[in-house]
């Protein structure tokens, strides 16, 4: 039997290799038949290189590199079965996640949260992604494959801005407009253009893009649904009214500190206090509502208290980011007003044997809203993710407790 | 020798049950180890047998060695315990669709 020599063999696996043999196990195993073949089967008249050649055929019907392609598609296959198994069962619990989470988000049942965050995360990071590998694999040109692709990045950005829309997590908007800019910027004239050149999908795509650009419209309009204009009058009212409220009362207890002058000096030490440490407290909390509107105003002055309302009702990005951190501590300056507070509480109980137990409280509060058994701060309940007119009421609301405890104190 | 058509729908039958009553076998011996037990009537295309053994080792059907003989590597392949399972299977299907075909086309079984 002839037995082939070593430069031989590296001759046939250099072959091989040039012919797209690829993966290495097949490179050994096409190699080993070749040998086997010219070893048991070469007539001794016949050189090592006519009958390589005159065999070679038999691996297949035009090009070597066909067992190399035959292979891949075998390989992907057993893949693509397995993932289109979990897509196919992602997408189902994350629908149904979605559906039994929406329900329960409308009847105010607990859990809610946590089947629409279950719900989005799947279907943004498992279901989208496994869509686009299964359907870039079904289409050839690079233009479609970018269609799928920016359709399924779209997809995942656009689940995951509604969800922490709906959460009033920090950073909706921001991914909406993502969300819509890769919509109508990318997606949208690449699928157009692509499809309308083709006669045979020109009204299809046509009928399509007009549709995707109306559900996108129509959603936009939806996720920036702002309280009917009843619901906005009626804050705007509100806090105009408890800041003249407050204003009133400052007036009355300054009159009250001017008719306390002909009093007794212990009194007067006394009021001297009060009035320096309730003025300390008001002003703290009015530099915040600077700041607070400083930062949605970027410095420049609102033109009227009813346009700067109108402009940021229901903007619940602005006081979280002026009050809090971004890992959702609160920041300095809040910290700082609730010691002043709990400081000016100590002196209300022993200057003044206050111990009021309604105004001016600071203690944890029971979490309004699901999950529900939780405690949070009172910065937290009060001021974080709370939409800017409800933040300028509670802290017109805190000012004016101090001037009636003030007023208190002076009788 | 059959076409390929036909051979192409039983290969993973074939191999299987080859492999499943052995111990281990390598490419180029199954190939001929058909051509013996069919007196070279069914011929495996190199082209279709590898693709497949790679896959069925990638489904765990088959487990496969690497072993040095002279100035090259040779692959043996064994079956699994689940490729006994499905070669076993595979078998079963193929005599359930053969006395079907036998049925549909009118066929007289020929005995010997």
């Amino acid at each position: 039997m002839f037995v082939l020599n070593d430069q031989q063999v590296s001759f046939i696996l250099n072959d091989i290799r040039r012919n797209g043999i690829e993966l290495e196990e097949l490179q050994l195993n096409l190699l080993d038949h070749i040998c086997c073949v010219i070893e048991n089967e070469m007539p001794p008249e016949k050189s090592f290189e006519e009958f390589y050649r005159s065999i070679l055929p038999r691996f297949f019907r035009h090009e070597l590199r066909e067992i190399q392609e035959e292979t891949d598609l075998l390989l992907t296959f057993k893949h693509y079965y397995a993932m289109k198994k979990v897509m196919i069962i992602s997408g189902t619990i994350s629908a149904t996640a979605f559906v039994l989470g929406s329900f329960f988000k409308v009847m105010h049942w607990p859990g809610a949260s946590m089947l629409l965050v279950l719900g989005i995360t799947i279907i943004s990071f498992v279901f989208l992604p496994l869509l686009f590998v299964l359907k870039a694999k079904e289409v050839n040109a690079t233009r479609n494959k970018m269609i799928v692709g920016l359709g399924s990045f779209f997809g995942m950005i656009m689940s995951l801005a509604i969800l922490f829309k709906v959460m009033h997590w920090p950073g909706a908007t921001i991914m909406w407009l993502t969300a819509l800019g890769i919509l109508f910027f990318l997606f949208l004239p690449i699928y157009f253009f692509t499809g309308v050149r083709n006669p045979d999908t020109k009204v299809n795509t046509m009928v399509s893009s007009i549709l995707i650009l109306v559900a996108g419209a129509m959603m936009f309009m939806l996720i920036n649904l702002r309280p009917s204009h009843s619901i906005e009058y009626a804050n705007f009212s509100a806090n105009q009214h408890i800041s003249q409220v407050y204003k009133y009362a400052t007036e009355q207890n300054n009159q009250k500190y001017l008719n306390l002058i002909s009093d007794s000096s212990n009194v007067k030490s006394n009021s001297e206090l009060l009035k320096t440490s309730s003025n300390d407290l008001c002003n703290k909390v009015e530099l915040i509502k600077s700041q607070i509107v400083a930062f949605v105003t970027d410095g420049n002055n609102p033109e009227s208290e009813e346009e700067l309302m109108r402009d940021l009702t229901g903007n619940y990005d602005a006081p979280t980011n002026v009050l809090f951190e971004k890992n959702s501590d609160p920041k300095a300056a809040l910290k700082e007003l609730k010691s002043a507070i709990g400081d000016f509480k100590i002196l209300l109980k022993e200057s003044f044997s206050k111990n009021d137990t309604i105004l001016l409280n600071t203690n944890d509060v029971h979490k309004f809203g699901d999950p529900y058994d939780v405690v949070i701060s009172w910065e937290k309940a009060n001021y974080y993710q709370v939409p800017f007119e409800n933040v300028m009421r509670n802290l017109t609301q805190l000012q004016l407790d101090i001037r009636i405890i003030e007023a208190s104190c002076l009788k | 020798m059959y076409s390929s058509e036909l051979i192409k729908g039983t290969l993973k039958t074939i191999v299987l049950k080859l492999l499943s009553e052995s111990d281990k076998m390598y490419g180029y011996e199954i190939t001929q180890k058909v051509k013996e037990l069919t007196a070279g009537k069914i011929l495996l295309t190199e082209g279709a047998l590898y693709p497949t053994l790679h896959a069925m080792e990638a489904e765990g059907i088959l487990t496969a060695e690497a072993v040095n003989v002279g100035n090259r590597i040779r692959k043996y392949y064994s079956v699994t315990k689940t490729g006994k399972k499905i070669a076993k299977e595979k078998v079963n299907e193929f005599e359930d669709f053969m006395n079907t075909m036998i049925f549909l086309l009118g066929l007289k079984p020929k005995i010997g």
